[in-house]
C-alpha cells in the first residue's frame, strides 16, 4: 500500500469505527431483546429456558456471595499459572528443535505424535494419576499452550534471514549472541501468534478440564449448575467465560501483539492483502 | 483469526527416521519397566501387553468399532451440518457492512463460548446421549467456521471491489470473483480450526454427555479404573486425529497453496 492511499482509508476509516461499535452495541442488544421476547412467547419453565432476568438476578446472587469472585480467581490463577508454563516450554523447545538438526530429528515425531493426542483425552488418565484439582488442570491446559508454541517458534526460527546471521557472524558474535539479538526477535512474530492460538485453545480446555477435574472455578459453576437445574446459574458461568475471554483477548492478547509489530516493526499480511 | 494455525512442519523423511524412532521406543521401554522399577500399581500404570490386548480384545468383539464409528459419524454430521450452514450464512452476512459490523461482536462472543461450555446446556435440553453431543459439536463447527467466514470477506481489500465495479462488474460479478476467492483461504483456514475446535469438542462432549463413543469409553472407564482402557482410548484419540488431518487438510492445502499461489 502507497502513503496515498493509507492516509485516504484512514480518513474514511475514522468516522466509520464509531458507527460499527454502535452497530455492534445494537447486535448484542437486539440479541438480549430476542432472548427476552422468545421467553415470554415459548412459555417454558425457568429451568429449562431461564429468562434474561433470572440470570442477571443469579448473577447478583453468585456475586453477593462471593462464590463469582472467588471462581472467576481460581479460574484466572490456573489460567494464568498453566499459560506461562506452557508458553516457556514451549519456546525453550521450539528453540532446541528449530536451532538444532539432531534434535528436530529426535523429537520431531514423538511431538507430532504427542500433539495429536488432545488434552482432553490426557484428563482421565490425570485423574487417575493425580487426582482432581489443580495440578491436573495446570498440567492439561500447559499441554495445549506447549504444540502452537512450539510449531510457530519452529516456524520462526525457520524463516530468519540468513544474511543477517552471516552478517552478525562476520562480526564476530558468539552463538548466544546470534540467538538473542537476531533469532528470537525475528521469530518473534511469530512466537507472538503461537502464543495467541495456545492461549484461545487453552481458555477451553480450561473451561473443560473444571468441568469434570474441580471444585470451583467458572467451568465448574457451569457444570454444577446444571446438575442441580440452576439454569440461571449455568448461562451467568457461560456468560462470564465469554467475558474473561474478551477481557484477556483485549488486556492481554491484542497488546502484547501490538506491542510486537511496532516494537520490531513488523506488519503481519492479515488475509487477501 | 490468524493463519499460521497449528500446521505441524512438513516431515523431513528418511535419514532421520530411525533417529525419530528412537524416543517412541525410549517411551515404551520406560512404560515397559516402570511397574519392575518402582511400586505404581497397575491400575495406575497397566502394561503395554495389557492394552495391547484389551485393544485384541475389543477389536474382536466389535465393541471398539462401534464406538469409534459412533464418534467419526457424528464428527462427520456435525462438521458437514455447522459448515453447510456458516459458510453460506457468514458470506450473506458479510457482503453487507452494517450487517457484519452489527453481527460481529455478536458472533465473536458465540464464537469465545462455543462449544464444550455448551454441554451442559445442552444435558438440560437434550438430556444424556447423542443428541447433546451433536448439538454441541454443530454449534462449535458454526460459529467457528461463521467467524472466519465473515473474517476472511472483511480482510478483502476496498480496492479489489473498486476494481472491479469500476470495470462494471455486477453485484453477483464481485461475488463470484472478488468476494468468494478472496476470502476462500480464509475460509479454508477456517474448515481446519473449525476440525480441530470440533474434534476436542466431540471427545469432550461424549466425556460428560455421551452415552457411546471413545470419549465416552475414555472417561467411564476411570470410574473402574480400567486404565488400559483410558490408554487405549488416549492412542486411539490421537492415531485418528492424525489420520483425519493428512486425509483431510493436507491435501486441500497442497491444492489450495498451489492454485492461488498462496502461502501462510
Amino acid at each position: 500500500m502507497t502513503n496515498a492511499t493509507n492516509d485516504l482509508s484512514k480518513m474514511r476509516r475514522r468516522p466509520m469505527i464509531s458507527t460499527a461499535q454502535w452497530r455492534g452495541v445494537l447486535g448484542v442488544a437486539s440479541v438480549l431483546f430476542a432472548w427476552q421476547v422468545s421467553v415470554w412467547v415459548i412459555d417454558l419453565p425457568a429451568y429449562f429456558y431461564p429468562a434474561p432476568r433470572d440470570v442477571f438476578a443469579a448473577f447478583i446472587d453468585l456475586t453477593q456471595k462471593g462464590i463469582l469472585p472467588e471462581y472467576v480467581a481460581d479460574s484466572a490463577v490456573r489460567y494464568s499459572v498453566s499459560v506461562a508454563t506452557g508458553l516457556g516450554l514451549g519456546l525453550a523447545f521450539g528453540l532446541l528443535i528449530g536451532l538444532s538438526r539432531f534434535w528436530s530429528r529426535l523429537l520431531g515425531p514423538i511431538i507430532n505424535f504427542f500433539y495429536a493426542i488432545v488434552e482432553v483425552a490426557w484428563i482421565p488418565l490425570l485423574v487417575i494419576w493425580i487426582g482432581y484439582g489443580f495440578n491436573t488442570i495446570v498440567i492439561a491446559i500447559a499441554y495445549v499452550v506447549f504444540f502452537p508454541v512450539l510449531y510457530n517458534t519452529l516456524t520462526g526460527v525457520q524463516t530468519v534471514q540468513h544474511v543477517l546471521i552471516n552478517a552478525m557472524q562476520t562480526l564476530g558474535a558468539t552463538r548466544w549472541q546470534v540467538l538473542v539479538t537476531v533469532i528470537i526477535p525475528s521469530a518473534l512474530p511469530n512466537i507472538i501468534t503461537g502464543f495467541r492460538v495456545g492461549a484461545g485453545f487453552a481458555f477451553r480446555g480450561l473451561i473443560f478440564a473444571e468441568m469434570i477435574a474441580a471444585g470451583s472455578g467458572i467451568g465448574f459453576l457451569i457444570f454444577d449448575g446444571a446438575t442441580t437445574r440452576q439454569t440461571d446459574r449455568v448461562v451467568v458461568g457461560m456468560i462470564m467465560m465469554g467475558v474473561m475471554w474478551l477481557l484477556i483477548d483485549r488486556l492481554l492478547l491484542r497488546p502484547v501483539e501490538q506491542a510486537t509489530i511496532v516494537r520490531w516493526g513488523l506488519v503481519r499480511n492479515q488475509g487477501g492483502n | 483469526m490468524n493463519n499460521a494455525i497449528q500446521m505441524p512442519p512438513k516431515p523431513r523423511i528418511n535419514p532421520a527416521l530411525v533417529t525419530g524412532l528412537l524416543p517412541f521406543i525410549v517411551v515404551l521401554a520406560a512404560w515397559a519397566m516402570a511397574p519392575l522399577i518402582s511400586d505404581i500399581p497397575a491400575y495406575k500404570l497397566p502394561s503395554p501387553a495389557k492394552v495391547w490386548g484389551t485393544f485384541q480384545d475389543m477389536l474382536l468383539n466389535g465393541s471398539l468399532l462401534s464406538e469409534v464409528w459412533a464418534s467419526l459419524q457424528r464428527l462427520a454430521t456435525g462438521y458437514i451440518l455447522g459448515n453447510l450452514i456458516a459458510i453460506p450464512v457468514g458470506l450473506a452476512i458479510a457482503l453487507n457492512r452494517a450487517v457484519a459490523e452489527t453481527l460481529t461482536p455478536v458472533l465473536s462472543f458465540f464464537q469465545s463460548i462455543a462449544g464444550i461450555a455448551w454441554v451442559p446446556l445442552a444435558i438440560i435440553w437434550f438430556g444424556v446421549g447423542g443428541g447433546s453431543v451433536l448439538f454441541v459439536i454443530v454449534n462449535t463447527i458454526f460459529f467457528s467456521s461463521i467467524y472466519s467466514t465473515v473474517i476472511g470477506v472483511q480482510s478483502i481489500p476496498l480496492v479489489l471491489y473498486r476494481a472491479a465495479q469500476s470495470h462494471g462488474a455486477s453485484r453477483w460479478d464481485v461475488i463470484t470473483t472478488v468476494v468468494v476467492p478472496g476470502a476462500l483461504v480464509q475460509i479454508l483456514v477456517g474448515l481446519r480450526t473449525s476440525m480441530a475446535y470440533g474434534w476436542r469438542a466431540l471427545v469432550a462432549a461424549e466425556m460428560i454427555a455421551g452415552t457411546n463413543g471413545i470419549g465416552y469409553m475414555t472417561l467411564e472407564a476411570v470410574q473402574w479404573y480400567q486404565t488400559e482402557i483410558v490408554v487405549l482410548g488416549m492412542i486411539l484419540i490421537g492415531v485418528l486425529w492424525l489420520t483425519l488431518d493428512r486425509l483431510l487438510f493436507v491435501p486441500i492445502e497442497r491444492v489450495t497453496v498451489r492454485r492461488w499461489g498462496l502461502v501462510s
